[in-house]
């Protein structure tokens, strides 16, 4: 069953066509890898899908909705997290006030308190049970990074979009980043998800099926051996950077 | 704890009824403190207009105590109610224009307009004739009292009096704040767009935040004026706006206790000085706010706000 149908969709900034005609299914139970060069149109497009963007053309459809016109927080509502490249967490609330702000937008009328202990498994998942009092400010990158993706499971996403989570992060963070987001499949944290990367290793570790983007156009799609194999994507994106 | 504490033991001890009825005042100014803060220490909207809502409590008890037209005059605790209500109502209308739809303002653009609104409410009351009084201002004819029970108009009722408005101000306000939609509101601060992403309605949180400051403003207000028995067009104006403001800054803004302090503190200064200071007062009392704000960029109590959680 499909979680999110785009088809066609295309923007442009001043001429500059960013995302160009990309059409895209992706499926429940599945963790799409989203890779490209700078500038190949990977974070426009999460953003296009989000909502942060509207697009010039092009529909996209989440859990058979057309979500075409609706602006991020209408489809924030139906059940979309996006987990910012550039960390966005509160840093002068808590770590607990982050993970509870992330955790209010799914009450219900007359639920008026958060589940206590939906709060505590999302802490031990991502590692900050310990420092729950501390304020976000005094937190190191990586640690920002989960707690970021903390609270947006907190909403129980539908569907997950991460844009370079592993950016900014040392190996190590980047390893436990790649097992939290295992964990999170496993658990079927989101019914879908989608992850932005340069990071081709730590896409090969988190993800079944990956699309490559060059120049705002879906290059390739298949497992990451097989577009490691590719002729076009070697060229393109891969031989330059290997 | 401590201030609460001396509060209580201050007017037991103390025989200076002036003194006392003063520090009654500061009180209201402590709550009008508290209502700026609540929406600028917390919800990061910088407002240059506070005083219209609250000179604005007391311009509508004036009105609806002393002038004689269909229902009116209304007894005072009706009508302080009736301008309170009043008040949210305007702050409501106005929290629509300013904080909804695509052209929402915030930062600066919210900030100019609270300031436009401080300088047409004090033209309007300048221009409003016998309604308003024109410069003069309302003359009040209602005094703080339930007829055979007590009187809090002035000395120890009035300190007691004011000092349980503070305190039910403090508790409701801090209650707010521990709410949903204070931590939003604290959220809106740091990221207004992340809230709106994480599928909040900010304009919705604002509002609220809003029309709650705007009313506590407009209580302490009506509670003020009807005490010091006269309201004028400068109630209303940009130069009350702006003194709240330094109550908040000297005392720590975001941290609730530090607008008490502050609100306190600087009119007790100020009051002191301009007694023995007679033509230097207002520039010493410039240098000792410019001192504590360099020395204390976040105010006496700012701290709190700085530390809690470390």
């Amino acid at each position: 069953m499909s979680v999110l149908v785009i088809e066609g969709l295309t923007k442009s900034f001043r001429g500059f066509v960013a995302v160009d005609d990309v059409s895209l299914e992706l499926n429940a139970g599945e963790l799409r890898g989203l890779i490209g060069a700078n500038g190949a149109g990977k974070s426009t497009l999460l953003h296009l899908i989000y909502g942060r963007l509207q697009a010039d053309r092009g529909t996209i459809r989440f859990a058979s909705t057309d979500v075409t016109p609706l602006v991020a927080r209408e489809r924030a509502r139906l059940g979309m997290g996006l987990v910012f490249q550039v960390t966005s967490v509160f840093d002068d609330l808590t770590i607990e006030e982050n993970l509870l702000l992330g955790a209010l937008p799914k009450l219900k009328g007359t639920q008026s308190s958060i589940d206590g202990e939906e709060v505590e498994r999302v802490l031990k998942l991502i590692e900050l049970s310990a420092v729950r009092s501390r304020r976000a400010r005094h937190l190191s990158h990586g640690q920002h990074r989960w707690l970021e993706i903390g609270m947006v499971l907190l909403t129980e996403p539908k569907l997950l979009l991460l844009d370079e989570p592993t950016s900014g992060m040392t190996r190590a963070e980047s390893r436990r980043t790649a097992s939290l987001l295992r964990e999170m499949q496993t658990a079927q944290a989101a019914e879908a998800m989608i992850v932005v990367e340069h990071n081709v290793e730590f896409i090969r570790l988190v993800s079944d099926r990956v699309t490559v983007m060059h120049r705002g156009r879906v290059l390739a799609d298949g497992t990451v051996d097989e577009v490691q194999a590719n002729r076009e994507v070697q060229a393109s994106y891969l031989g330059r950077r290997h | 704890m401590v201030l609460l504490l001396a509060s209580i033991v201050f007017p037991l001890v103390s025989r200076d009824t002036f003194l006392i009825d003063r520090v009654g005042r500061y009180f209201l100014f402590a709550a009008f403190a508290i209502s700026v803060d609540l929406i600028w220490g917390y919800g990061g909207m910088l407002t240059f207009g506070h005083a219209a809502f609250f000179g604005g409590g007391g311009y509508l008890v004036g009105m609806l105590t002393t002038r004689d037209a269909g229902f009116l005059p209304l007894p005072l605790w009706p009508a302080v109610v009736a301008a309170v209500v009043g008040v949210a109502l305007f702050a409501l209308a106005l929290s629509y224009f300013v904080f909804s739809g695509r052209g929402a303002l915030r930062g600066v653009e919210f900030a100019v307009v609270t300031l436009a609104v401080a300088v047409a409410a004090e033209r309007l009351t300048n221009a409003g004739g016998s309604v308003t009084g024109g410069q003069n201002g309302i003359l009040m004819t209602a005094s703080l009292r339930v007829p055979g029970v007590a009187s809090f108009q002035q000395g120890n009722g009035f300190y007691a009096f004011g000092g349980l408005l503070l305190v039910a101000t403090y508790v409701g306000v801090k209650r707010f704040l521990g709410s949903r939609s204070g931590l939003i509101l604290r959220g809106i601060r740091e990221n207004e767009d992340r809230i709106d992403g994480l599928g909040y309605s900010v304009p919705a949180i604002k509002r609220r935040s809003f029309v709650l400051s705007a009313a506590i403003a407009s209580l302490a207000g009506a509670i003020f004026y009807v005490h010091e028995g006269i309201v004028s067009p400068g109630a209303v104006g940009v130069g009350a706006s702006t003194l709240v403001l330094l109550w908040v800054v000297l005392g720590g803004r975001g941290t609730l206790i530090g607008p008490i302090v502050g609100a306190i503190l600087l009119p007790y200064l100020t009051a002191r000085l301009s007694g023995s200071l007679l033509d230097t007062w207002l520039v010493v009392v410039g240098v000792i706010l410019v001192a504590v704000i360099l020395v204390l960029p976040s105010g006496i109590f700012g701290f709190l706000d700085r530390d809690r959680g470390t």
